[in-house]
């Protein structure tokens, strides 16, 4: 190609125009959620169907298998009554590592500068990045569900409860992830506290148990983890089942889930760790 | 020292007093001060840790400011309005792996307001203008390094920014490539746009820029066109004019 063909090429690339027009920022926030949501989509084998299948195993192995020992818990089927701490365990996961990486990845290949540069406000970025975190956590869960109904013909017994405990588990564990991503120095740091942290705080927070079952001092310790108040308000919400108030299970989760959004958004605002 | 002129446009930049100390104690500018015209086809020339990027990082909401203030055409750049005038080409590579080349362009547009009819309309106009349309929908990673760099360039340029700031874009191109770049630039300059460039190739400075800042330790120490320059420090070549003006300072 000629230079003048060339130079008729790009011609009109240039400013189209000097005139004011008001920037909010909404567009920018939206097309962020956008381009997180395509990510998990882009990549559903691992970011959905790998979470999907491991919960199932689960489901399988301990609920239908252990099902014709472990009848009852609290009156209510063993198959059916892991269901509500899988789902919990697997969106908040979900959730989390979501957004540890995909903040870690935006720092890493230091394309968080295009966001970082464009005409956001802070807390639209922190909105755009959490709403990934929120999307993959749903995806999964409402996957898991009607998995669970079919396999063990679980229902839902308190649908507002259950909506309210899923929307500030989301909030909190996509909060988390994006302060983690933010902060973390290597792929280790992310990965660390996905496995070492939320992971075994899931397993003993009675997803598989009722706390009641436990002898002192484990059951009063449960009520220190605060995945347990989580798995708990699941439960309620699916089964109308729970060890604890669902009151004070959602109080637990909103007083831990608040904090961590303000972090993300404090994170935003000052730029800490962002920007040098 | 700049004396702004208040009966006069805004210019395209102006940087009052800008400080950046980072968190290890590193002074990276001091007091520095700045005017870029509107229009204008500007150089910043420098060593390596000159304060070059520091300034561009500023200006484009990447870097905390220590002291100091940023203007685009008039507006401070805490404001959502400065930064949409602002179209950055960065020295390194900085794409988004999950997206193509089509979805780049889309979604930068759409971070600087763009809605999707006009983001995508606009992303289609910078592939056929890059020459990219064989590679619309590549992921960054698969391109090569010639069209990775003129995407970065296109993505610049996709909100139309009346300022574009170009972070040696022809850094570790080939000949070829380089020349094609200069193509871009001087025909978006021709169109009005302002142009920062930075670079450390003199004889680009030279071919490209109507003024040039020469800035060294986060200080500016001359400012004036390639010839002003020259005839400045009596040298014969702008690689003359650097290395009497480096010794100096």
């Amino acid at each position: 190609m000629t230079p003048t063909a060339r130079e008729e090429r790009i011609r009109g690339v240039g400013p189209a125009s000097t005139a004011a027009t008001t920037i909010t920022g909404r567009q920018g926030m939206y097309w962020l959620a956008r381009r997180e949501t395509l990510r998990v989509s882009k990549l559903w084998t691992q970011t959905i169907l790998a979470p999907v299948v491991s919960s199932l195993l689960f489901i399988l192995v301990f609920g239908l298998s252990l099902s014709g020992r472990v009848r009852n818990v609290s009156g209510v089927p063993y198959d059916q009554f892991i269901v509500p701490g899988l789902i919990a365990m697997a969106m908040v996961q979900a959730a989390f590592t979501n957004n540890a990486s995909t903040l870690f990845q935006a720092r890493f290949d230091r394309y968080i500068n295009d966001i970082l540069s464009s005409p956001m406000h802070p807390w639209q970025m922190t909105i755009g990045f959490v709403i990934g975190g929120v999307y993959r956590g749903l995806l999964i869960g409402v996957g898991l569900l009607v998995l669970s109904v079919i396999l063990t013909g679980i229902s839902i017994t308190h649908p507002a409860a259950l909506i309210a405990v899923v929307a500030l588990c989301l909030l909190l564990f996509a909060s988390f992830g994006t302060v983690v991503g933010v902060y973390a120095q290597s792929w280790d740091s992310t990965s660390f506290i996905a496995t070492i942290v939320i992971m075994p705080l899931a397993f003993v927070g009675g997803t598989f148990y009722s706390v009641s079952l436990l002898a002192s001092p484990w059951e009063e310790l449960t009520h220190v983890n605060p995945i347990f108040y989580m798995v708990q308000a699941m439960r309620f919400g699916l089964l109308g089942e729970s060890d604890v108030s669902i009151w004070l299970s959602l109080g637990v989760t909103a007083a831990l889930a608040i904090p961590a959004y303000l972090w993300a958004q404090w994170l935003f605002t000052t730029g800490r760790k962002l920007k040098a | 020292m700049y004396k702004p002129d208040s009966s006069a446009a805004p210019p395209a930049l102006e940087l009052r007093g800008l400080t950046k100390r980072y968190d290890d104690g590193t002074l990276a500018l001091e007091n520095f001060d700045l005017v870029v015209p509107d229009g204008a086809f500007f150089g910043l020339l420098g060593p390596n840790g000159a304060g070059k990027t520091t300034a561009i990082s500023a200006v484009c909401n990447l870097i905390r400011v220590t002291e100091g203030e940023v203007l685009v055409f008039g507006e401070p750049i805490t404001s959502l309005q400065a930064r949409s005038w602002i179209g950055l080409a960065e020295q390194d590579i900085n794409l988004d792996r999950f997206l193509t080349v089509r979805e780049t362009l889309a979604y930068h547009g759409g971070y600087f307001g763009m809605g999707r009819d006009e983001a995508g309309q606009r992303a289609e106009e910078m592939i056929e203008a890059f020459a990219l349309t064989s590679k619309a929908d590549v992921r960054a990673p698969k391109l090569s390094g010639g069209q990775r760099r003129r995407l970065l360039l296109a993505r610049a340029l996709m909100h139309r920014p009346r300022l574009v700031i170009l972070d040696e874009p022809t850094a570790g191109v080939d000949v070829e490539l380089r020349r094609e770049l200069w193509r871009y630039i001087r025909q978006l300059h021709s169109e009005g746009t302002t142009i920062l460039l930075t670079t450390h190739y003199l004889e680009e400075a030279e071919a490209l820029c109507e003024e040039i800042a020469l800035i060294r330790e986060g200080k500016l120490i001359a400012r004036d066109s390639a010839a002003g320059l020259r005839a400045h420090y009596g040298a014969d070549t702008l690689a003359d004019v650097y290395v009497k003006a480096m010794e100096v300072a």
